[in-house]
């Protein structure tokens, strides 16, 4: 039964494990992430993040277990296949395709995304410098500016859940939190968002929910208002 | 006592147009894989006997029967890399090369069995003999002119595929970064396939040209691919209009060397090759 | 189980040892049609066990090997027929000239990288060919044949003769194999193997890998040079398409080592065996030999990449020759925390 007051989930993973070769990097786990709702998965270095978004993306090598998404099993599923059904990735490093330019790069993510109403002008909206830098190869731009068309690149999909990997990762404190300011205006579509984020604070201000990864499995997962910092510091590193 | 040598430079210039039509598919594919097919030649030649066949057996006009081929050219391209090349592709360039290096003596070695060692040429009709006379005594074929004319057609074409439209953009981002791509689920199999389907569009170009030009026989394949192995360097890796000018240099070299002494003329372009690459291994032309 | 194993291991170390020992005496036991053939089995090897270190072990892959035996034959030719060297003498300085055109062809090809640099040899052999056939003290472009006296100086009977240059390819194959042995077992040699197996490796091994692969490719040269010398001396002429053949001793090579074992000691021996077992029976199909050994190469490299030896690998717990180090228990253990620790 769904009631009213918990919305069916969007993206559900049940007893995921991910393996490299024999080694289980992830172990057993569910996460859940509704429509319009912002999860953060937190967790020390080699905890399992990154691997994570790339067995919901399509991208691990042997996943077992259930993924599903708005109701369809995507485990198996090809990356392009995935990413037309409304998840995208805004992968870690941004990689962009540094000698394509930044319209083109944009361009790529509205092509390989579902048709919606997130368009160009919705981009620019968001991040006017991009506008001006548009006949820019992506190369040359800032490493903000670089997120902002990663960013950009993935809302053009007109995805229903985003996955954001490290998106502060090397960049100014002060970018980091205009990038984040953007967060809540993304939600507000409706859009579902997966954050993984080594930035302890930044993520878990921005978060409904979160998971905390240790080794490969949740550690402690809840609402960052109801767990002192103390209590995530402990699973955090598994003291 | 200068006429003669004008008229060898005229002729390497237009020889260069045949020779750019051998290197653009190995560029192409070269850019964009970051492997060589070592059998590229090969299939240039493969392509002229297919022409010899639909010309001679059919009766076919050597125009459309070159339209007939393009179409089998790209689906024969696309079907190589998909189901063969790409089980090895990004492993390890190693096996990519020998692969390829197999499939060469394949194919040159069919083609022996099938048809035997003999030289062959495809008939141009008036157009192979038909000429420009362009004063002092210098005369240019047409068709030469034509095949120039064509290759230039070539580049620019190519270039507009790769810079100006939505493949080309997707060509361009596996040729960056072939992970970055299969992330943001562009599926860079399917795009290499399209690439080599391209590529060997241009195989099945200079093929037609090339049957008309000269004469061939199956062992004519290697020849090709160094002259397009070296018109790609000369030019500069991944620079279209770059191998152009590697293709013009090469066809000039090979003229006037030809024009000192006849059998000097393969050797002159190799050596114009290996000089180039001891002082600009770039290239001409380097895209970057 | 695993002795099991390990006894038909020992059991093929000793059959080895025992071909060896026979190949060694094999002008007294065979007849000269034998001899013959296996000669050209040991050049053969000694070009399929060059080709193989570059390719399988120093990440060069040449498809213009043909270049440095068809200068080991113009060399030996040169020093021999036209400078009245001693001819014995004329073998080593083959390797030696087969060397000296290395040095330069090397600082032209490897500005190129992999695919580019095994083309860019294929061109390099191209040219030495073509000038080949400009020298006319070598008969040009149709090449001309060992003087007779030249050629009974190694024996005056033509069994007599057979067996010297036999022997002469013998030691050349056996000393290349146990270059090669040395070499693989050394620092270098456990670098280039780090190299082939995981770029971090190489480097974590502290060995200069651009020097290691200078060092092969200059290494295989003179060897080539040498087995160039022993072909003209079977064959009692130089013609440059001949001597400079790609077939011959580029492409028949390619496919004996990759459908052998490309990248292991063993791969080219096997090759060679199964190369000259086939072609008792293939070599009168003319051009359908080539395509099918072409083919059977394609699949090796789809289904096995290690070749034939992978195969047998499978199977057995140990290389026939210990090439690899083996690591200790302890060594082990700490690699695979440092693994899951990076993870």
């Amino acid at each position: 039964m769904i009631t009213a007051t918990t919305p069916k989930p969007l993206l559900t993973l049940s007893g995921v494990c991910v393996f490299y070769g024999n080694f289980r990097a992830i172990d057993q786990i569910d996460i859940a992430v509704g429509a319009g709702e912002i999860v953060s998965i937190i967790g020390a270095n080699g905890a399992g993040k990154t691997t994570l978004l790339k067995a919901i993306i399509g991208q691990a090598d042997r996943v077992e277990g259930r993924i599903c998404f708005a109701g369809a099993e995507i485990l198996g599923s090809t990356t392009a296949a995935i990413v037309r059904s409304g998840i995208m990735l805004v992968p870690e490093g941004r990689r962009l395709f540094p000698s394509l330019t930044v319209e083109e790069n944009l361009q790529l993510g509205w092509e390989v995304g579902r048709r919606g109403q997130i368009g160009f002008d919705d981009v620019f909206r968001l991040f006017p410098v991009l506008r001006e830098q548009r006949r820019q190869r992506a190369g040359w731009l800032s490493g903000g500016q670089q997120q902002m068309v990663a960013l950009g690149r993935a809302l053009l999909a007109n995805p229903r859940l985003l996955l954001c990997d490290e998106i502060s990762l090397g960049l100014a404190p002060q970018v980091v939190a205009e990038l984040y300011a953007l967060i809540p205006a993304i939600k507000a579509r409706g859009i579902g968002i997966l954050i993984v984020e080594q930035d302890l604070e930044r993520s878990l201000s921005v978060a409904d929910r979160f998971y905390c990864l240790l080794e490969g499995r949740v550690s402690l997962a809840g609402r960052p208002a109801e767990v002192t910092h103390e209590t995530v510091i402990r699973h955090y590193f598994g003291l | 006592m200068l006429v003669p040598w004008i008229n060898q430079l005229l002729q390497g210039i237009l020889l260069g147009g045949l020779y750019t039509m051998f290197a653009t598919g190995l560029s192409l594919s070269a850019g964009v894989m970051r492997f060589v097919n070592i059998a590229h030649g090969d299939f240039i030649v493969l392509a002229c006997f297919a022409l010899l066949v639909l010309t001679t057996a059919l009766g076919l006009n050597p125009v459309v029967a070159t339209l007939i081929v393009l179409p089998f050219a790209f689906l024969f391209g696309f079907g190589l890399q998909r189901f063969l090349l790409q089980r090895v592709v990004g492993q390890n360039v190693l096996l990519v090369i020998l692969v390829t290096f197999g499939l060469s003596i394949i194919i040159e070695n069919g083609l022996l069995e099938g048809f035997g060692a003999d030289t062959r040429k495809v008939s141009g009709g008036w157009l192979e003999t038909a000429t420009v006379a362009l004063g002092q005594g210098i005369n240019v074929g047409l068709f030469q002119v034509f095949t120039f004319i064509a290759a230039v057609a070539l580049v620019a074409v190519l270039d507009l595929l790769l810079y100006r439209t939505g493949i080309g953009a997707k060509i361009r981002a596996v040729s960056d970064d072939v992970a970055a791509a299969d992330l943001i689920g562009l599926s860079s199999g399917r795009i290499y396939a399209v690439a080599m389907g391209i590529s060997f569009v241009t195989v099945g170009i200079a093929a037609g040209f090339m049957s008309i030009w000269t004469n061939f026989d199956p062992a004519s394949g290697p020849t090709r691919l160094l002259i397009a192995f070296e018109v790609v360097v000369l030019g500069g890796l991944g620079s279209l209009w770059g191998s152009l000018a590697g293709g013009i240099v090469l066809g000039i070299a090979q003229s006037i060397g030809g024009q000192w002494d006849i059998t000097w003329q393969m050797l002159a372009g190799h050596i114009i090759f290996l000089l180039v690459l001891a002082v600009r291994p770039q290239g001409l032309f380097p895209r970057y | 189980m695993r002795s099991a194993s390990r006894l038909s291991l020992n059991l093929a170390r000793l059959v080895c040892a025992a071909a060896v020992a026979a190949a060694a005496a094999a002008p007294l036991l065979l007849s000269q049609n034998d001899v013959v053939l296996l000669t050209e089995f040991m050049s053969m090897l000694v070009l399929a066990i060059m080709w193989n270190l570059l390719a399988g072990y120093a990440d060069i892959v040449t498809v213009g090997q043909h270049a440095f035996v068809g200068v080991g034959a113009y060399a030996f030719f040169g020093f021999t027929a036209l400078a009245g060297l001693d001819p014995y003498l004329s073998i080593p300085l083959a390797g030696v000239a087969a060397l000296a055109i290395a040095v330069p062809a090397m600082a032209l090809v490897f500005r190129l990288r992999t695919a580019y640099l095994a083309i860019g040899t294929w061109v390099v052999a191209e040219v030495l060919m073509l000038i080949a056939g400009k020298l006319d003290a070598f008969g040009g472009g149709s090449g001309t044949s060992l003087p007779i006296s030249i050629v009974l100086s190694f024996g005056r009977t033509r069994g007599d003769r057979l067996a010297v240059i036999y022997w002469l390819a013998f030691a050349l194959a056996a000393t290349a194999m146990l270059a090669t042995y040395v070499l693989l077992r050394s620092r270098i040699g456990v670098g280039l193997t780090a190299m082939r197996d995981n770029e971090e490796g190489a480097a974590a091994v502290g060995v200069n890998i651009t020097y290691a692969r200078i060092l092969c490719f200059l290494g295989t040269a003179p060897f080539l040079g040498m087995a160039g010398a022993i072909i003209t001396l079977q064959k009692l002429r130089i013609a440059p398409p001949a001597s400079f053949s790609i077939t011959d001793w580029t492409v028949f090579v390619i496919f004996n080592v990759v459908i052998g074992g490309i990248g292991s000691f063993e791969g080219p021996i096997i090759g060679t065996i199964v190369y000259f077992v086939l072609r008792q029976y293939l070599s009168g199909l003319g051009p359908v030999h080539l395509i099918l050994l072409g083919s059977f190469s394609i699949i090796t490299i789809l289904v096995e990449r290690r070749g034939l030896w992978g195969l047998v690998r499978r199977m057995l717990d140990d290389d026939l020759l210990p090439i690899a180090h083996k690591p200790s228990p302890a060594f082990r253990a700490s690699a695979l925390l440092l693994r899951a620790a990076r993870r």
